[in-house]
């Protein structure tokens, strides 16, 4: 009895043991494959610069992507691209050897995961004819990219029925060889959860899909009906204010103790709060790391602040400008080179599409602020209060800021001088060859409806309207102008 | 007490037990190791010498593409009326005597399977004669002149939707071919073979119906990059239309290593010359996972340092000697000082298209967005590609072993190095491709001649889109007697 108990014992304790060491090693494989954290390779920080373009902030933990889903999705679904080049169709700014384009980031939590940063949004390219390799500018508007193609390509793909392990798994067994346990993960955890995310991105994203919301086009994005869905949750309404990327650079000239504010309609306090919540919105969650984050949030302030416009690429007609600076002086710098910069200027001054203010409002500003403030993170935040007009523009680097107004429908300086009836009415956004005449990216043409979104500025949110000043110059007056503008 | 009794019985049923299952055991395990045995190998055909590696080793692409050996034996007689001729010979592939597959093809025994599929030497390696009368030779390295890679894939597409795709017609093929299959491939791996290699070669033919929809290539050309665009399943119907429709001549390939860092391609849209391999064995079936790096390396290795054949006819070296003057003034400086001294300011450049001015298909149908893509190739691999790069115009090539590269031009639109010399409205117009007789007067392959033999050759005509003979016009404004004593010249790199 004794000794049958004893036997028994050990052998209850040998499967006890058995079971601590085999739940031992479960666990280190799910923590080492599923969870750890590897640094990204040391090339994407060698520089300020690429560090912009491919550095993590950390959005690879909740928003991102398993690598090899995102690598597959497009060879498998390239009918849910708005054309042929796989994420290239999406107009995203992609240097030449690289796996990713700019702005998406690839980082190990596990298993290789892509997430984005601010780049992906906040880098043009621009040629200076058809027949060149584009030039890459940091910190500037990301007139290209088809921010909402890519969401809806996701999602997108995520109902699709062949969406599924069988299918995802035969691809990426064509184009790598994953261990018998990264298999299984992919199998069994990762295609499943990742499809059940996308698909909770569907009702978030409802408004995306609206039929009688026109398309954002490339280089715009919806941004606070962005905030106002994901960070305050709030039902959806009928509005919509779709607007141009902004550029980044030089942030430091936003002074918040001058009565500045950021963003077009003046939404937020300070440069500061602006990194915070965009880093925020790519995240789609609390920082997994909140340390981290901040440094990052810090680096990022301190990066664009001093970073400057990129210089006018073609030649300059010096005596031309030297005259438009006249006409500046006159026209323009009472709200571009005054006290006046950088505040709001009422919208019945301005005149200008009002779809964008209708899209945000006091009490999202206030749910948002506490929203952030609950993260334990530490900003001044957005201002709480109903807005009614738009933010006078700071000029620097002004010539790679086309398409012009906050909504981006005026392709050309040169247009924008010009009465609101006698602006383009159709055109087409995110051709990256530039036009020096008009001052402003190629817009009309074969090649540009080609590789461009069309714009229709009659449809909801892309009023031309406004903005009317110096349109009654004389026509030498607007060259010069426009040729000083060059120069900023 | 119970002990005892009970003892008896247990060890009798043990040992029942042991006997029943060895009997269930043993045969499963004999089974299991046959099985093992049968399908679990991985073995390709190998080849002592180089040479014979570069015309029949494997580059691992029978993995994901091979087609089964008999069906590849039988595929010409289930479907003769989709190929031009009888055979694989009619669309220009080359048996030489003893071999049971053509040049360029190799053989791996793979999941109990012997397969067939392309290698290297297929698009790189054609024939010449010298004369009428003489035996073709096979010169190794060479542009497959005489391969017409569009009728090829047309055979399998076409083949693969017939309704005789099936395992009884395909199988009374095999038989009468004297395959003598056992049982078990006869059954089991052949029918499912016949029916998995359909769908794969449809899937396929849906993935190329482009082709279709572009002129004939014709032999010895190939639209590379609108090929490559299918590896990433780019919606080709919504091309634009000015990237279609591309077609390129087969390079020479020999040489490598003096052309490590040049700009590689027509276009010259890579410069590193491994990676430009990898990228060409896409075309051989390969994919990242199951490419055969360490045979791949033995061509490449050996490609570093092939050389072309001489030049097989008499060459007047008082003529050659005056040439080389005038090749020094008019060509060295984009082409190198000789047929082996590649050394020059311009050589593996590229010339802008507004200044070399030929036909711009070719240099259209490759795009910033198939480079970016191609960057993602053989991710997570330390050979990820990144020296793919969009160009905007042509590269300055090396001319090693020039009189076999005829015709000319990068779309092979010129078929004599003595018609490139002459101005583009004095150039051919439509002249005849895939004979391989040489001409050592116009130096070139005979292109006046439609057909010998029963065999057609092709017409081309500089007319059709991507066709177009202009451009080049170097030395075209030279006297008579300098062009022949240049071309006399050429005779010799």
């Amino acid at each position: 009895m004794a000794l049958r108990y004893e036997a028994g014992h050990r052998l209850f304790k040998i499967l006890v043991l058995l079971v601590v060491i085999f739940a031992a090693i479960g666990g280190y494989i799910a923590w080492d494959r599923g969870f750890r954290e590897h640094p990204q390779p040391d090339w994407v920080h060698a520089t300020a610069e690429m560090r912009f373009k491919y550095g993590s902030l950390g959005a690879e933990n909740d928003a991102g992507i398993p690598y090899w889903i995102f690598y597959v999705l497009p060879r498998m679904f390239p009918e849910k691209l708005p054309g042929p080049g796989g994420y290239a169709a999406l107009g995203v700014p992609w240097e030449e050897g690289q796996e990713l384009p700019v702005g998406f980031t690839k980082k190990t939590i596990g298993f290789p995961r892509v997430g984005n940063n601010c780049a992906v949004c906040h880098t043009a390219t621009y040629r200076t004819k058809p027949d060149e390799a584009a030039v890459f500018v940091v910190a500037s508007p990301g007139h290209t990219t088809n921010v909402e193609g890519f969401f809806r390509f996701l999602i997108d793909c995520a109902k699709d029925p062949r969406f599924n392990a069988d299918n995802l798994m035969s691809e990426i067994n064509l184009v790598t060889k994953l261990d018998l346990i990264d298999k299984a993960l992919y199998r069994f955890f990762i295609i499943p959860i990742t499809k059940k995310r996308l698909l909770q991105r569907e009702a978030q994203f409802a408004w995306i899909y609206r039929k009688d919301f026109p398309e954002w086009g490339r280089g715009r994005d919806d941004a606070m009906n962005l905030t106002k869905y994901f960070m305050t949750k709030q039902p959806m309404d009928d509005t919509f204010g779709p607007t141009d990327m902004p550029s980044i650079w030089n942030l430091q000239k936003y002074k918040a103790d001058q009565g500045m504010f950021m963003n077009f309609a003046g939404d937020s306090h300070d440069a500061y709060s602006v990194i915070m919540d965009s880093a925020l919105g790519l995240l789609g969650a609390p920082p997994a790391h909140k340390q981290d984050f901040l440094d990052q949030v810090a680096w990022l302030h301190e990066y664009l602040g001093k970073l400057p416009a990129p210089k006018y690429p073609f030649v300059i007609d010096a005596a031309k400008a030297d005259t438009g600076k006249e006409v500046f002086a006159k026209n323009c710098a009472g709200c571009h080179a005054s006290a006046r910069t950088g505040t709001p200027i009422p919208l019945a001054e301005i005149g200008t599409d009002r779809n964008r203010l209708d899209s945000w409002n006091k009490n999202a500003a206030v749910i948002a602020n506490k929203v952030v403030t609950d993260m334990g993170l530490q900003r001044k935040g957005l201002v709480e209060a109903t807005l009614n007009g738009y933010i006078a523009a700071f000029l620097d680097g002004i010539w790679l800021r086309a398409p012009y107004l906050h909504n981006g429908s005026v392709p050309s300086l040169r247009d924008l001088l010009e009465p609101a009836a006698e602006r383009p009415k159709v055109f087409y956004r995110g051709y990256d060859v530039y036009d020096p005449i008009r001052v402003g990216f190629v817009s009309e043409g074969r090649e540009a409806q080609l590789a461009g979104t069309r714009l229709d500025v009659s449809q909801k949110a892309s009023g031309n309207q406004g903005h009317e000043f110096g349109t009654t110059l004389r026509p030498a007056e607007k060259d010069a102008l426009v040729e000083y503008l060059k120069t900023l | 007490m119970n002990e005892f009794s009970d003892a008896q019985p247990t060890s009798r049923w043990r040992r029942r037990f042991f006997v029943l299952l060895l009997l269930v055991v043993v045969p499963l395990a004999v089974i299991g190791l046959y099985l093992l045995q049968r399908f679990g190998g991985d073995t390709p055909v190998d080849y002592a010498s180089n040479e014979e590696h570069f015309k029949y080793g494997s580059t691992g692409g029978e993995h994901e593409m091979g087609f089964p050996y008999w069906i590849w034996r039988a595929l010409p007689q289930v479907c003769p009326e989709h190929l031009p001729g009888p055979g694989y010979e009619s669309v220009g592939m080359i048996f030489e005597p003893g071999k049971d597959v053509p040049v360029g093809t190799s053989k791996r025994r793979y999941q109990g399977v012997d397969r067939v599929f392309l290698n290297c030497a297929v698009c790189h390696t054609s024939t010449v004669r010298t004369d009428k009368s003489k035996a073709p030779i096979v010169v190794t390295g060479m542009p497959a002149n005489n391969f017409d890679i569009m009728a090829f894939q047309k055979f399998f597409f076409a083949c693969a939707a017939d309704s005789r795709f099936r395992k009884e017609y395909v199988m009374a093929e095999i038989d009468r071919l004297g395959a003598n299959l056992d049982l078990l491939d006869r059954e089991v791996v052949y029918p499912i073979a016949i029916a998995i290699m359909r769908e794969r070669v449809l899937t396929l033919a849906g993935r190329f119906d482009w082709i279709y929809r572009e002129p004939n290539w014709g032999p010895g050309r190939v639209d590379t990059f609108n090929s490559a665009k299918v590896i990433f399943n780019f919606p080709m119907d919504v091309l634009p239309p000015k990237e279609l429709a591309a077609p390129a001549d087969f390079p020479s390939i020999w040489n490598q290593k003096p052309r490590q860092g040049m700009s590689l391609h027509w276009d010259g849209n890579n410069s590193l010359v491994e990676e430009r391999n990898k990228s060409a064995a896409f075309g051989t079936g390969t994919t990242p996972p199951t490419i055969d790096t360490g045979r791949i390396k033995r061509v490449e290795d050996w490609l570093l340092e092939a050389k072309p054949p001489k030049y097989p006819f008499p060459i007047d070296a008082t003529l050659s000697a005056k040439g080389g003057a005038v090749y020094k003034q008019y060509c060295a400086g984009c082409h190198g000082a000789s047929g082996s001294d590649f050394s020059g300011t311009y050589v593996g450049k590229v010339t802008p298209i507004d200044e070399i001015a030929t036909d711009r298909r070719r240099l259209d149908s490759y795009t910033t967005e198939l480079a970016v893509n191609q960057s993602t190739l053989y991710a997570g691999y330390p050979w990820r590609f990144t020296h793919f790069r969009k160009t905007f115009g042509y590269a300055n090539m090396p001319l090693d072993g020039l009189w076999l590269r005829a015709p000319y031009l990068h779309n092979g639109s010129v078929p004599t190095l003595r018609d490139l010399l002459e101005r583009v409205d004095a150039r051919p117009k439509v002249f005849y491709r895939g004979n391989d007789l040489y001409d050592p007067v116009r130096v070139g392959f005979v292109s006046n001649v439609p057909d010998e033999d029963g065999r057609h050759y092709f017409e081309f005509d500089t007319k059709v889109e991507g066709n177009a003979n202009v451009g080049h016009t170097y030395g075209t404004e030279l006297g008579a007697d300098d062009k022949a004593a240049l071309v006399e010249f050429l005779k010799t790199f």
